[in-house]
Parts: structure tokens; C-alpha cells; sequence
């Protein structure tokens, strides 16, 4: 005899699970709806009236924000307290200072909605911190 | 063969794309009929250039934004 049956013992959990899938009926697969929301709405900002109230999000840091969307159609983007990263980078030059630790973002090309200029303050934050 | 979806930022609409090896950030652009846009995967990334072939660049099935072009630039502080 070429095979010596020594004991049997319990295989471990991970192993019993997954044969205890495979016996398992498969379910249908459920088709999950994407959600069709400006980047605003996606990245947390709420809006009351023409004006929007959020952060600014970066995987460096994230700095509150509010914007205003005047009648002319400009967009104004305010940003609270920059922190010293962003204030030694080449942007620095286009926050002015209003109260309370505010800052107004200038443009100098003002984007068409409010959430392409959320991306591009993000991505300066970004660019700050690199 | 690789499929994108490219959200459009202002609206949050996704227009789903599928490209072949070689199709530039242009060519999406102008064939999603967006000239004004730029695209990008994502805040923290860079822009594409127009003419950039971005099929290596990006993953199959992968979410790409497409956002008007804006500046925090000088030319406006003075």
C-alpha cells in the first residue's frame, strides 16, 4: 500500500467557505446606476441661491470655501485661510486678501462653471504642496 | 479597445467613449463636441494636451472630467 491514511482533521474556515460558495446558486447581476451630478454636488459643496459653500479638496489638504456667482455671470472663488505652502507658490500673487481670513482666487481665465474653477483651485492646491 | 466614461463637470453628464491606441485628448474633446473643455483624470492631475495620445495614459472602463479651461493667473491681479 502506497498511501497511509494518517487522520482527518477540519480544513480551515477560508477553505470550507469557499467550497461552501461554490455551491451556491448565482443571483442576477443588479445593474447600478451611475450618479450624473456637477463635480460640486459630487465633492460635497451645497448651494443656496447663487452662492456655493464647501472645501477645496486635495490628498495634501483641504481649505473651506464659498463662491459667489454674480448676475454678471463671473464667478467669484474665496478660499480661508491659504496655508504657507500656498502662499510661497507661484499663485500667491493672485489671492487677495479680504476679512475674516478670507482670500478672492483671482483668474485671469475665468472658467465657464462653478465646478471646472473648484477643479482648477484644487489642482493649485495640489500643485502647491508638490 | 478601451472604454472611458468622461464626466462632464459643469453638469456632472457622463458621455461614455470608447477609444482606440493613437486617439488624442483632442480627438475626444472633438468628438464629444467639448472645445472648450480640457480632460483631465482627475483635480489632482494634470491637464492633457490636445494632441497628447492618452490611451496608455488611462485604464479601460476608467472615469476621466472634462472641465472648462480656468487660470488663477497674474493677468487678472493687477
Amino acid at each position: 500500500m502506497r498511501v497511509k491514511l494518517l487522520g482527518t482533521r477540519r480544513a480551515p474556515i477560508s477553505i470550507r467557505e469557499i467550497f461552501s460558495r461554490m455551491g451556491l446558486r448565482r443571483v442576477p447581476a443588479v445593474t447600478v446606476a451611475r450618479r450624473e451630478i456637477p463635480y460640486w454636488q459630487e465633492r460635497g459643496w451645497t448651494r443656496d441661491g447663487n452662492r456655493y459653500t464647501g472645501s477645496y479638496q486635495t490628498p495634501y489638504a483641504a481649505f473651506q470655501g464659498w463662491i459667489d456667482v454674480e448676475r454678471s455671470g463671473h464667478i467669484m472663488y474665496y478660499l480661508l485661510s491659504p496655508s504657507t505652502e500656498i502662499q510661497i507658490s507661484g499663485h500667491w500673487a493672485c489671492f487677495a486678501q479680504r476679512a475674516n481670513g478670507w482670500y478672492l482666487v483671482h483668474m485671469s481665465r475665468r472658467p465657464k462653471d462653478v465646478s471646472s474653477g473648484i477643479i482648477t483651485i484644487e489642482r493649485l492646491i495640489t500643485e502647491a504642496y508638490q | 479597445m478601451k472604454k472611458l466614461s468622461v464626466v462632464v463637470a459643469g453638469t456632472g453628464q457622463i458621455r461614455d467613449v470608447e477609444i482606440q491606441p493613437g486617439t488624442t485628448a483632442g480627438d475626444i474633446l472633438h468628438q464629444l463636441s467639448l472645445p472648450d473643455y480640457l480632460l483631465s483624470r482627475g483635480p489632482n492631475e494634470p491637464f492633457f494636451a490636445a494632441a497628447e495620445s492618452i490611451y496608455d495614459k488611462v485604464s479601460d472602463g476608467e472615469k476621466i472630467f472634462a472641465s472648462t479651461k480656468a487660470e488663477v493667473g497674474v493677468a487678472a491681479c493687477a
